[in-house]
């Protein structure tokens, strides 16, 4: 009895602790892939115990909490956004000022690309270009893995394979229903060591698992690229797929609210070689999300504190030494 | 000092504990970090209150040579690759026919013009109904599917729906038949059913992505399947259960043979079940179609999916409602054709 009232005691002391700082309700975006569920994760730690924020973590999808934002103004921070997946509305809502861009989430960006397995790289150098693999279909199994419909990859892949008449030596394009059968088509190819050639992106669990090579498609044109985004442009150009913007977005009256969180967010920048790390960590220990975010905070606190603010430094020393 | 700690050095396994220290270091929690943050370095004597459930993690932090929960998952994982070819050569050829079944149907669909295809249905529905006005009610949806430039997407909606539901009749009454006659059956098929309508479909879907190919019919095929089975297979079982044994009874006293019983008796009194589990698995299917659009499936689950992550709600919208309309009229020409046996029955 008498550790239960102790155990009451502590409860009692560590809540007034939360709202000592001066930071009220934040709701966050998870989206729901493995390096979001990462960087969401952190923010929330970080507001709640260095700035004190009584955080919503709201699970979403791109679109849907862009379509949120514009509709009900909620939720107040939306990070690891993809932009190139985010539809007009979303440049439609900056224009209007109600949303904000603080920073780039990941450094430099989403890697996009078309891949094959190293393993198939390795017994066919040759298919490490895309000329190769038009010249070769067997060898990466007759098929291009395309992106499912309504995705922002499956526009400019459409339109690159018209640009390079992919289909021209016998490779047939397969449209995914979902992104789920894209990323099983992948693995169960790994399972059987069988050749594989399809769109991915990195950071992901998955290529942090599964060792890819980039098929290299030409020369990055940024403004080749743009107009690929385009459905069905009239003249679909060769561009490799430039680093792509990975942001933390918030809404303007939440940086009116909470500017010093908002600096922080803003600050918020993981590079890709240690997302990749987190998520191969994640697979070794066959770990979730939570506990590499745990790992990440507990291993590299010298990343981190740059973000924080004085005070939530000292909120946050115990950790940080 | 974690709470089980006592219990397994008073089992005198502390010995047999401490040799699994060294193989796994259990990663830190996030209420751990959050207590070190807050400078709470020492964990307290854990009270009754706050004791967790003897999990295997929890006994894990007290005896590092306990498995974890995630050991249990992963292990199912390896499990399953490991006998994933094997899997693979028994139900590769098994299911093959319906991969072959769905793309000769959407092929036939496809390469069909339009006039013969609308007007193949409206015989059909004719040979069922026999009623003009669902014939023109038929005619009105389908016209109107083909207006608005959907006639491709819903086609091809209706030759999966028609395959699979064939399929779940082919299979689903000889099965409500069996478990109708044995009880063992029966009570051991009842949790199969309920589990098939529970169970999420991509938790075997994928699974089975590792199996076959990604690019084969069959696996929405399946998903189908072993969603809209269900109804056929239990209202088969009731009606048989339903008819009276006093016919049964009559049936006997004229020595009847069981197959006879069967098929000029039972099947003939059982079949407004029948036809009410026909008509519930192709509504059933019919909810499966954007599912099966996940893995792959053409058709108006197609449009939905688009509408929803473009943003298009008009396009999700229309695509939705087209499924509604295909709905109608599959559930009103089975239950008209339903209406007629029960009318035969009664004269």
């Amino acid at each position: 009895m008498k550790k239960l009232l102790a155990g009451a005691a502590i409860a009692a002391i560590s809540t007034p602790f939360a709202a000592a700082a001066d930071c009220g309700e934040v709701s966050i975006t998870e989206m729901n892939w493995g390096s979001a569920q990462i960087v969401t994760a952190t923010a929330a730690f970080i507001m709640e115990q260095g700035y004190g924020c009584d955080v919503a973590v709201i699970p979403s999808d791109t679109v849907p909490a862009i379509a949120s934002v514009a509709e009900n103004n909620e939720p107040d921070v939306v990070t690891e956004l993809w932009l190139n997946s985010t539809s007009d509305v979303y440049r439609r809502l900056e224009d209007e000022g109600r949303i904000v861009r603080l920073g780039a989430v990941l450094d430099p960006g989403g890697v996009e690309g078309w891949w094959i397995p190293r393993y198939l790289a390795e017994e066919h150098p040759e298919l490490t270009t895309v000329e190769g693999v038009i010249a070769n279909p067997a060898l990466v199994g007759g098929r291009f893995n395309n992106c499912p419909e309504g995705w922002g990859c499956r526009v400019v892949n459409d339109n690159l394979i018209r640009a390079l008449d992919l289909t021209s030596g016998g490779l047939e394009v397969f449209s995914h229903g979902s992104g789920e059968t894209l990323a099983t088509s992948m693995a169960a190819a790994f399972e059987r060591r069988e050749p594989w050639f399809g769109y991915y992106w990195a950071p992901t669990g998955l290529l942090g698992r599964y060792d890819m090579v980039k098929v290299r498609i030409g020369p990055i044109d940024e403004a080749v690229h743009a107009n690929n985004g385009n459905p069905q442009v009239d003249n679909p150009g060769v561009s490799d797929f430039p680093p792509a913007p990975v942001l933390t977005s918030v809404t303007a009256d939440f940086r009116g609210r909470e500017p010093a969180v908002a600096d922080m967010l803003s600050k918020m920048t993981f590079e890709v070689d240690v997302m990749n790390g987190l998520l191969a960590w994640m697979e070794q220990n066959n770990a979730t999300a939570e506990e590499a975010t745990v790992h990440f905070v507990t291993t590299m606190p010298g990343v981190w504190s740059d973000w924080l603010d004085d005070d939530a430094r000292a909120r946050l020393s115990a950790l940080i030494r | 000092m974690t709470p089980y700690t006592g219990l397994f050095d008073s089992l005198g396994l502390r010995a047999w504990c401490d040799s699994g220290a060294e193989q796994r270091t259990t990663p830190l929690s996030m209420n751990e970090l959050i207590a070190r943050a807050r400078g709470e370095t020492e964990t307290p004597d854990v009270s009754l209150w706050d004791t967790p459930f003897p999990s295997l993690d929890a006994l894990n932090r007290a005896c590092p040579a306990m498995p974890q929960s995630r050991d249990l998952t992963r292990g199912l994982e390896r499990g399953f690759l490991d006998v994933k070819d094997t899997l693979a050569i028994v139900l590769d050829p098994l299911t093959q026919p319906l991969s072959w079944m769905l793309r000769t149907a959407l092929s036939g669909v496809d390469a069909a013009p339009w006039w013969l295809m609308i007007g193949l249905l409206l015989l059909l529905t004719w040979g069922v109904a026999r009623s003009g006005r669902v014939v023109a009610l038929v005619a009105l949806s389908l016209g109107g599917l083909a207006f608005i430039d959907h006639y491709d997407y819903a086609m091809q909606t209706l030759a999966i729906i028609f395959v699979c539901a064939f399929i779940c009749v082919l299979l689903g009454v000889p099965l409500g038949i069996a478990m109708a006659r044995s009880d063992r059956l029966r009570r051991a098929m009842i949790p199969v059913l309920d589990m098939l309508q529970t169970l999420p479909p991509f938790v075997y879907l994928i699974p089975l992505i590792f199996l076959f190919s990604v690019t084969e019919p069959k696996l929405y095929g399946i998903a189908i399947i072993l969603y809209a089975i269900v109804p056929v297979v239990r209202l088969t079982d009731l009606g048989i259960r339903l008819v009276e044994p006093e016919v049964v009874e009559a049936a006997d006293a004229f020595g009847m043979t069981d197959r006879q019983k069967l098929w000029g008796v039972q099947v003939p009194l059982a079949l407004p079940n029948i036809m009410a589990g026909v008509n519930q698995t192709i509504m059933m299917s019919l909810a499966m179609v954007v599912i099966a659009s996940l893995v792959s499936a053409p058709g108006l689950g197609v449009l939905v999916l688009r509408g929803i992550r473009n943003l298009e709600l008009g396009v999700g919208l229309v695509a939705g409602l087209g499924i509604v309309v295909l709905a109608i009229l599959l559930d009103r020409v089975t239950k008209v054709a339903l209406q007629r046996v029960n009318a035969a029955r009664k004269e």
